[in-house]
């Protein structure tokens, strides 16, 4: 990591975002993350401190949004690239990435949807016999499934196939977040459903002496194959697959590309071609959001705390220029542990009957579900997470990096780490003082993104600009919005 | 308005209660609390609160939140651990509303950015004083609170035989007289151990209107009492019910 920071540029926006990604991930190998890069880094263009993997998914610079100021996703722009075996399609999506310059991609692998092989279909891959270029091999339904989330923004689980088992591995990998999904494959074509997903369809052509001079060199290698048998599946199963499945989606493809990754003048066009899409697609959230709902009344899912002569007093002490860093920390702790307390109300509770040591039932409530979780938009939602430990017992929390890019005023999605199964828990969003709101926004965001219910999240603040408050309420009106005081406008 | 009303007993809880019949209210909680009672007790609502003891007697907002925390401390099975951890909870919110019942002035302070936000400020010098021995899981929460405030401390205890309380030891700050008195004690059954607290308090110079009780359950009865005796004190509770929660400090401070 250390030389990855020495050509890095001074910007404090993409400092984090390296030692953010990389430290938890090298130490532990076998977590996969949307999040993760991947063991070969290489720095293509160190000005924009762009961080590379070889393969899998390819996260650079902070993530900008990708929703409107309505919160609606803006769908990503999906790349098809399908090719006969060996012919190259990764080396040109690696060259796409890397000339995109687009942070946020996904590189989903068509290998990853084999189906899971019997114990038989297991035994005749062995001897070369099973046809793994047939369409028929590969779980289309789930690919379907996996890619329809993938463009709608949403978490998925994608499968992660071990070749030495013919099965899937128990653990998936998480992916998540992309606005550039590249999706290739040796049939990636042939799916007529799969085909309506693809904003742009290449086609990889090579010529067949070098794909089989490739593969041998792969298979043999890589893979540990002897050449008899890679030789007798290529020309039994690869080479005839290729005449009836897959050279005949050539059709398909907007744009060919001869002699696959070397072809640098045909990836310029694609690159090119991308970029326009993308910038069609583009807006600048914050403006947007400085510039709407003025004079508007509060809405409802604001739930102001009611203003008590002590928290006024709590307020004039953290506004005061002159109250010392221990005052002031000391006296947002008393305030935050008043509006957790507040917002923990806010949950659905039901009523129990409890018997009391003295002999009486006791007509109570009780939350209808103990499964609360806490998630801190970093850093100044950090400050927040001792007052919900300290009201919820063993909580979960997760964390959220969204840093404003100081040139575009934009804010970027850094980092994520949720609870597991955050979709069935009630989530308490912390910040501790939301502005235009865009950092909450895009918190919600990649919350309802993996499939929390909109409802079931509580956005707890310190502070709040009038401004924020409408933002977040017209985009996401079933979130709830809790405060210990609105600002006509804020000031930090 | 009042389902439940104090009057109720056992069996008669569903009976509705238009009455405002004090004297048969205070005989109620007398009633024997060893039979189990085939339905619950319901306890008052802040408005019913507000007419029958004024508004000197004030309640925490009693919203689910609260409510929960409520159910919890009452729950015969609960751990002991949840019951010191939610009534920690709850403490803290009964002082912090406690604290909303102190005199403050305006106070206009100036802002890093340089604008003027119009706040206020509280007079230094108040004090906590705790009846031993349940009124001192009250201590850490007003300490969370503010953290220097001086607690005096006021031993009451009650006669074996006569069930008379007396004051066996009370500690003060020297200018108890001339300092707001937070007065904390969280189990109000028939409210004698206050009275005999407060009048030490007032033997040491302190006016009545300057104490602030700060209470977490109270029976009709024990708020009829003080209200009686101390008209200009303040008090706060979380809840006004005619079964009082009599094992808090044994289960608080786990000696039952």
């Amino acid at each position: 990591m250390g030389s990855e920071l020495n050509c890095c540029p001074a910007s404090p926006t993409t400092v984090p975002a390296k030692s953010a990604f990389e430290s938890p991930m090298r130490r532990s190998g076998r977590r996969q993350r949307t999040t993760s890069i991947g063991n070969q880094t290489t720095t293509a263009n160190p000005c924009e401190g762009i961080i590379r993997s070889n393969n899998r998914t390819i996260y650079t610079a902070g993530r900008p949004p990708w929703y409107n100021c309505a919160g609606q996703q803006v769908e990503p722009f999906v790349i098809g690239i399908c090719g006969g075996s060996a012919s190259g399609k990764t080396t040109v999506a690696e060259k796409i990435i890397e000339s995109l310059d687009v942070p946020w991609v996904t590189l989903l692998s068509m290998d990853c949807f084999y189906k899971i092989l019997n114990e038989k279909q297991h035994e005749l891959a062995l001897i070369n016999e099973y046809n793994f270029d047939h369409p028929d091999a590969f779980d289309i339904d789930l690919l379907i499934d996996v890619l329809t989330k993938l463009k709608e923004g949403r978490k998925v689980e994608v499968p992660v196939y071990n070749f030495v088992t013919h099965g899937r591995e128990s653990q998936t990998k998480t992916m998540y977040g992309a606005n550039v999904i590249i999706f290739e494959g040796i049939l990636t074509f042939h799916s007529s459903e799969v085909l309506k997903l693809l904003d742009m369809k290449i086609f990889v052509d090579t010529d067949p002496d070098i794909r089989l001079a490739r593969r041998l060199k792969r298979d043999i290698s890589q893979r540990g194959r002897d050449l008899k048998g890679v030789l007798k599946q290529y020309l039994n199963m690869v080479k005839p697959s290729y005449a009836n499945y897959i050279a005949p989606t050539m059709a398909h493809a907007d744009i060919i590309v001869p002699r696959g990754g070397e072809n640098t003048v045909a990836i310029a066009l694609i690159v090119q071609h991308v970029h326009t899409q993308l910038q069609l697609r583009g807006f600048k959230l914050r403006e947007t959001l400085a510039n709407s709902y003025k004079d508007q009344p509060m809405p409802d899912s604001l739930h102001l705390l009611h203003p008590t002569p002590q928290i006024k007093g709590l307020h004039t002490f953290i506004r005061c220029k002159n109250t010392s860093r221990d005052e002031f920390i000391f006296y947002s702790k008393r305030l935050i542990r008043l509006v957790i307390e507040y917002a923990l109300s806010l949950f659905p509770f039901k009523s129990t009957c409890v018997e009391t040591p003295q002999g009486v039932l006791y007509e109570g409530k009780r939350m209808e579900s103990r499964k609360i979780c806490g998630v801190s938009i970093l850093r100044a939602g950090e400050t927040m997470e001792q007052a919900v430990c300290d009201v919820c017992k063993d909580i979960r929390i997760g964390k959220i990096l969204i840093q404003t890019n100081l040139k575009t005023g934009e804010p970027e999605l850094y980092y994520l780490r949720l609870p597991k199964d955050i979709k069935d828990f009630k989530v308490i969003l912390m910040d501790a003082t939301v502005a235009t709101g865009a950092a909450a926004m895009m918190a919600i965001r990649v919350l309802l993104d993996h499939d929390v219910p909109e409802e079931n999240i509580i956005l707890a603040s310190l502070l709040m600009a009038e401004i924020g408050v409408h933002s977040i309420a017209y985009a996401f009106p079933k979130v709830k919005i809790v405060t210990s005081a609105l600002d006509p406008e804020i000031n930090s | 308005m009042c389902t439940g009303s104090p009057s109720s007993n056992g069996s008669q809880a569903e009976e509705s209660s238009e009455n405002d019949n004090q004297q048969e209210q205070r005989s109620s909680t007398e009633q024997e609390p060893e039979q189990i009672q085939s339905t619950a007790i319901v306890s008052c609502t802040p408005e019913e609160v507000l007419a029958d003891y004024g508004e000197n007697i004030k309640l925490l907002t009693l919203n689910s939140q609260v409510a929960e925390l409520l159910t919890i401390i009452r729950d015969k099975n609960t751990t002991r651990s949840d019951f010191k951890f939610y009534a920690d909870r709850l403490i803290r919110l009964v002082i912090e509303e406690s604290l909303n019942q102190l005199p403050y002035t305006d106070c206009d302070v100036e802002t890093p950015t340089g604008a003027i936000y119009e706040g206020l400020k509280y007079r230094s010098g108040n004090c906590g004083v705790s009846i031993i021995r349940s009124g001192e899981a009250m201590e850490q929460g007003l300490r969370d609170c503010c953290r220097s405030i001086r607690i005096g401390k006021i031993l009451v205890e009650s006669d074996a035989n006569t069930h008379e309380a007396r004051v066996v030891y009370a500690r003060f700050p020297d200018d108890i007289g001339s300092r707001q008195v937070l007065l904390m004690y969280p189990i109000m059954s028939t409210g004698n151990t206050v009275l005999k607290a407060v009048n030490v308090l007032r033997e040491h110079g302190v006016p009545e209107k300057c104490i602030i009780l700060s209470n977490l359950f109270c029976t009709p009865a024990a708020a009829r009492t003080v209200v009686t005796a101390f008209p200009k004190m303040k008090i706060l509770t979380s809840e006004l019910h005619p079964v009082a929660p009599n094992h808090f400090g044994q289960k608080y401070f786990g000696t039952d």
